[in-house]
């Protein structure tokens, strides 16, 4: 490791919170983060020094003090290690951003803003925002019971929060059980549509769910935004790693994005290019969970 | 200064590491001159006069080639002294000589010019100038060097930033410290070094060495702030602000890719994102690093410059067959004509007169095929000197798993979209006047940001340039402010 890449700012982890299953809020320092920071941008994190760079979204931050809070969602192997290894005091090694554009700040009036597990950390700074420029937002998360994050700070923020949580049926498969958050949450997007009559929907998930959520809200013909969620590298526009088809052109997520038009974004694509390393990053967390499972003994 | 003796015709060979063995590993291939061989090289130049010399006035920087191949000559009997010597002459010019004699396009520059190139072969000063570079550095010669010249800084008052740490940066970086002046470097990536770092390969230009180069700034007191994206973590205006004048070297990063039918099919990497991958992020290591790779049976790399040669030999090293296929014939390529030779020799194939057309996806979305239009040359020759060339009307559509487009990059477009006033042309690079200033006064810019893609040479030529001007700038600015102004 270059010394110059440590000397000048150090990444550390002030708290370290486990605030619901395979979710890990971290309190970090990184001051020069925050001082551009708005709404809608995320920073690009590496924590280990043979670790790959993943993309995480500041929930909250403090300009003052210089701090932003990252929730992780235990997800493949990186996640994993994060969420394990990293205690408080320690640090990580990278955190580079803002990266991406701000979220629309725009007067749209009434909004539902929806988060599909760890989509809501997404979803808290930009539905936090609009409500304080005026307009009126409803969020909603979906995710397993054990897996509900942010509810008091969400209920303090916004006109009205709903959380939905789908109990865990440990008689199916893992894909099963996800599969049963995909429907119920189509079934109360459905409903709050009906009721709320929103101006603006927009989603924050797994891009599965992406697809499966702006269904419905297309029978409706509900303006609706994403942000959208590819693999990513360097966040900086330089590999293209993050492409993604929107309104029929190639655009680079990182740069062009995150937010984009719903009903423009080929939903398929994404969903296949989000899987093209599925098997490695299985081998990843096999191997990971061997390591683990060895130095327990 | 003409005495009499054998002209010797032909160069003395560099060690090679063996194709079979190399095409397994990413260590350096060529393996460079001891300084035995070195000197039996350095015999052969003729010592043109200084003010005379081609490969003088070939080289974009303006090494004195005659008078550092001199110092091995004169110094025969003590080679630390005469790396010493011939170093410092280097350095005149060129801090980076480790990088350059290793990868400059020295067929078009100072060897192309060689008074010898017309007899029998060039004076191979590429590789000489990698030799001093490198025995300099293991024997800790051009510390040493250093060490004469940091004593005698004046520290300056004025605070400079840096937009960028690739070879551009990171030499007007050194030079500006070398002048006192307090240096702060910003790097977007976690890394500093630019193309050097995450672009060429280990095989061709092993870390080591800007990493060493990296330590020398160090020392010269230059901070390089990582993880930094000027126009998102701070902007050139605040830059503007804070510091007394500003260098914008942040290359030309983003990859250009055809808009053709399946483009954004799986195991279709822009060059950037493949090198990366394995450069920067070592993916060839996973999964003991974490990033992954997938490189298929079939590769095939399109584009024929030193970014597709640099892929196609990744990937080859990564277990896969790899065809290059290139739109325009074989003397159109634009590679260095090492690089060719080591593709060749390593088992690379190559396809000419082929243009992508469309990508073919099995239903996973991944990509099979590549279909191309078959392209023929005219006699005309476009504004580069180059056949044009048009399509045929014939296609050919050849198998493959993983595909990289290495077609050229563009400047990126986030230091002009946040930089009010900066003068962009319509490909994105930075407008400059003869002194390398923007339209933005005390806001200076060079390498790939203001010439699109360049080379390593012209990138540092630029950032000794530019610290040269920012000094002359400040300079006469202070002149005209008086005192209190100032404060
Ligand atoms: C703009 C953006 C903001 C995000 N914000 C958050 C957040 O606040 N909290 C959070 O927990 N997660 C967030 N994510 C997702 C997070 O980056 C991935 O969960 C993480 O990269 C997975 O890495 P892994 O090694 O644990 O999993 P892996 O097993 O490597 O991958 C699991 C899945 O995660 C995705 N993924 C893998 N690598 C990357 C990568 N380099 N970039 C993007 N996606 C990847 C892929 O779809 C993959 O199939 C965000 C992603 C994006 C693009
Ligand atoms: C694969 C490959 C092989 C090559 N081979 C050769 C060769 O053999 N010989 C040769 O002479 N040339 C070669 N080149 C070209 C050569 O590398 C470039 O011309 C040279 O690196 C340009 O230097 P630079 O300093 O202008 O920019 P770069 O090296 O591109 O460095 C720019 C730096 O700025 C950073 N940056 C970008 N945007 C920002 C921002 N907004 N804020 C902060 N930092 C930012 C980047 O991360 C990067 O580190 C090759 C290029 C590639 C891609
Ligand atoms: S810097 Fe490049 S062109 Fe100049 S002498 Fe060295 S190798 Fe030749
Ligand atoms: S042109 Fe060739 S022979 Fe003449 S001085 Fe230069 S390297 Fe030597
Ligand atoms: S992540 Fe590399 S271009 Fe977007």
């Amino acid at each position: 490791m270059s010394t110059c890449t440590e000397v000048f700012i150090v990444y550390k982890i002030l708290e370290r919170k486990e605030i619901a299953m395979r979710n890990v809020w971290f309190k970090v320092h990184a001051p020069h983060v925050v001082k551009m920071l708005q709404p809608g941008q995320f920073v690009i994190v590496r924590a280990f020094e043979n670790g790959e760079r993943i993309p995480l979204t500041p929930v909250m931050w403090d300009k003052e003090e210089g701090w932003i809070g990252l929730i992780v969602f235990t997800r493949g192997k990186t996640t994993m290690q994060m969420n394990t290894e990293l205690k408080e005091g320690d640090y990580f090694l990278n955190i580079a951003g803002p990266l991406g554009n701000p979220a629309p700040m725009r007067k749209y009036g009434k909004i539902l803003a929806i988060g599909l597990y760890t989509g809501i950390v997404e979803v808290f700074p930009i539905a936090k925002a609009w409500q304080e420029i005026g307009n009126k937002v409803h969020t909603l998360q979906v995710t397993f019971e054990p897996m509900i994050i942010l509810k008091d700070e969400l209920e303090k923020a916004v006109s009205k929060h709903t959380a939905v949580g789908v109990p865990i049926d440990s008689e199916k498969s893992f894909p099963e059980n996800m599969k049963n958050v995909t429907a119920r949450a189509r079934e109360v997007v459905r409903a709050m549509i009906k009721e709320l009559k929103p101006d603006l929907v927009f989603m924050v998930g797994p891009v599965g769910d992406q697809k499966a959520i702006f269904k419905v809200v297309k029978e409706f013909n509900v303006p609706m935004l994403v942000d959208l969620h590819p693999i990513m590298v360097d966040g900086t526009g330089m590999c293209g790693a993050c492409r993604v088809t929107v309104g029929g052109k190639v655009r680079f997520a990182c740069v062009d994005g995150p937010t984009f038009n719903a009903y423009e974004v080929d939903f398929d694509e994404l969903i296949k290019r989000s899987g093209y390393y599925r098997d490695l990053e299985m081998r990843a967390m096999q191997e990971y969970m061997q390591k683990l499972q060895g130095g327990a003994q | 200064m003409m005495t009499k003796r054998k002209l010797i015709k032909n160069r003395v060979p560099t060690p090679e590491r063996p194709a079979y063995e190399r095409i397994k590993s990413f260590e350096e291939v060529n393996l460079g001159y001891d300084f035995d061989l070195a000197l039996m090289e350095a015999e052969r130049c003729l010592q043109c006069p200084e003010d005379y010399a081609p490969c003088i006035k070939g080289c974009p920087v303006n090494i004195n080639i005659p008078g550092f191949l001199a110092k091995l000559k004169e110094h025969r009997d003590n080679p630390y002294l005469a790396v010493k010597e011939a170093l410092r002459i280097i350095w005149a010019c060129n801090s980076l000589p480790a990088i350059t004699g290793r990868v400059c396009p020295q067929e078009d520059q100072c060897e192309g010019v060689c008074v010898m190139g017309k007899i029998g072969d060039a004076i191979n000063i590429g590789k000489l100038e990698r030799f001093i570079a490198d025995y300099a550095r293991e024997k800790g010669i051009d510390d040493e060097l250093l060490m004469e010249i940091i004593p005698k800084i004046e520290n300056k008052e004025q605070k400079i930033a840096v937009v960028g740490a690739g070879p551009a940066g990171l030499t007007c970086a050194a030079e500006l410290a070398k002048m006192g002046y307090n240096v702060t470097v910003f790097e977007a990536l976690h890394y500093p070094g630019g193309v050097l770092v995450y672009g060429i390969p280990e095989f061709r230009l092993p870390k080591e060495i800007v990493k060493k180069e990296l330590k020398k700034l160090e020392l010269l007191g230059v901070e390089i702030k990582t993880d930094h994206i000027v126009g998102r973590t701070v902007t050139i205006p605040e830059l503007i602000e804070e510091y007394d004048a500003v260098f914008i070297s942040t290359g030309a990063g983003t990859p250009k890719l055809p808009e053709v039918p399946g483009i954004n099919l799986n195991g279709i990497y822009s060059a950037n994102e493949f090198l990366t991958r394995v450069n920067l992020m070592k993916a060839y290591k996973f999964p003991e690093y974490d990033t992954p790779i997938k490189v298929g049976k079939k590769t095939i790399v399109i584009g024929a410059g030193n970014t597709a040669m640099d892929a196609a030999r990744t990937a080859l090293r990564l277990g896969s067959e790899v065809t290059i296929a290139y739109r325009r014939g074989e003397e159109d390529m634009t590679a260095r004509i090492e690089e060719i030779e080591h593709a060749k020799e390593e088992g690379v194939k190559f396809m000419f007169f082929v243009n992508p057309i469309e990508f073919i996806g099995d239903e996973e979305g991944n990509v099979k095929a590549v279909k191309f239009m078959k392209m023929k040359p005219l006699d005309e020759k476009d504004s580069r000197g180059k056949r044009k060339i048009v399509p045929t009307g014939e296609t050919i559509t050849v198998e493959a798993d993983t595909v990289v487009i290495a077609i050229g990059q563009v400047p990126n477009k986030i230091i002009w979209k946040t930089t009010p006033g900066l003068k962009v042309a319509e490909n994105g690079t930075i407008v400059v006047d003869e002194k390398l200033m923007t339209s933005i006064p005390g806001v200076f810019a060079g390498g790939d940001a203001i010439r699109g893609e360049a080379t390593v040479i012209l990138a540092m030529g630029d950032g000794r340039k530019a610290a040269k001007a920012i000094h002359e700038y400040l300079q006469l600015r202070d002149k005209f402010i008086s005192p209190n102004e100032k404060s």
